[in-house]
């Protein structure tokens, strides 16, 4: 079994930040088609985001982001039989995300051209490194 | 579905958590467990016959009572409108988190002297227009002062302007001690993992 170094441990913790950082924005870009309840909101954040959080994460923030007004919800009773509590983007939750989108947009593109380099393993004078 | 071995664990954890969380507003606190035992729910019911291990399984990957409820208190601490709180809740809030520690206890202090700070503020505007000659900006010998009775000393300066401008200071101090108390809060890390 691979022993985990310090240098690995910090690049793990640097990627739970980055996930961290990008909830917000993945959970309202998640509803941006349709509503949906906690559970559906997680496997989207599984299938398509490759974010894997603990499950209990979502929720306050659902909370957090019905708080200020990006979010509303109400309870569905299901046919399963216990209710489930359905969320949707508001008028401000949709000009939000849009924002969000943007700026992760430029952001991307201008760090990619950061990285160009780094990816392709070259120094800064075009020499392999 | 049979939940019967998984009802009491189930239970548990959520009693667990309605007590960690139990400074919250009824409503909201039961709006809160409410959606997650539906979420528990939900994943058991992808088990056909859940046992023991299952339930355990779906608390465990769910988060423990302590994780789900400090990670709740920081997502409202965090909210953009966090401002408007009122400053009895953060006051009882903050009483709570002297059981943190030292940080803890400092931002408890913090906020107790902000607080009472905006309030004078506030009680002294309240006060001039019936104490006009004890209640003011008073400037003497022995330093300024605001309030003394049964007789004041020195010489008042801006009486036409006190009330407002105690207003305005009240106000300000309230909105920067709460202020305060979101970056304490962001910057403590002993405390942010004990809250």
């Amino acid at each position: 079994m691979l022993k985990s170094t310090p240098k690995l441990e910090s690049t793990e913790k640097w990627e739970a930040q980055i996930r961290k950082g990008c909830l917000d924005l993945v959970i309202l870009a998640s509803l941006w088609k349709t509503r949906l309840y906690g559970l559906e909101i997680l496997r989207v954040l599984e299938q398509n985001s490759r974010l894997v959080v603990a499950e209990g994460t979502v929720y306050p923030i659902l909370s957090r982001l019905k708080e200020e007004g990006l979010l509303q919800s109400e309870w569905v009773e299901a046919e399963a039989g216990h209710p489930r509590k359905y969320y949707w983007l508001t008028a401000a939750g949709r000009l939000k995300i849009v924002s969000m989108a943007h700026f992760w947009k430029g952001f991307a593109a201008s760090l990619n051209q950061l990285l160009v380099p780094v990816l392709n393993g070259k120094d800064d004078k075009g020499e392999p490194s | 579905m049979n939940l019967t071995h998984c009802i009491p664990m189930v239970d548990t954890y959520f009693a667990q958590l309605n007590s960690k969380l139990s400074d919250l507003p009824v409503e909201r606190r039961q709006d809160f467990l409410r959606e997650l035992r539906a979420h528990v729910l939900d994943r058991l019911e992808q088990v056909t016959a859940p046992s023991v291990d299952d339930c355990r399984s779906v608390l465990k990957a769910l988060g423990t009572p302590d994780e789900i409820a400090r990670q709740y208190r920081m997502e409202m601490i965090l909210r953009t409108s966090s401002w408007r709180l009122s400053p009895f809740k953060v006051l009882r809030t903050t009483l709570r988190w002297t059981v943190a520690g030292v940080q803890g206890y400092l931002v408890f202090v913090v906020a107790l002297i902000g607080y009472i700070l905006s309030a004078s503020f506030y009680i002294c505007a309240l006060l001039k227009p019936f104490f006009p000659k004890n209640v003011g900006f008073f400037v003497s010998d022995a330093g300024i002062n605001f309030a003394q009775f049964p007789v004041q000393y020195g010489q008042e300066y801006l009486p036409n302007y006190f009330i407002p401008i105690c207003i305005v200071m009240g106000y300000l101090a309230t909105f920067g001690t709460t202020l305060l108390i979101r970056f304490l809060v962001r910057h403590l890390s002993q405390l942010r993992k004990k809250i």
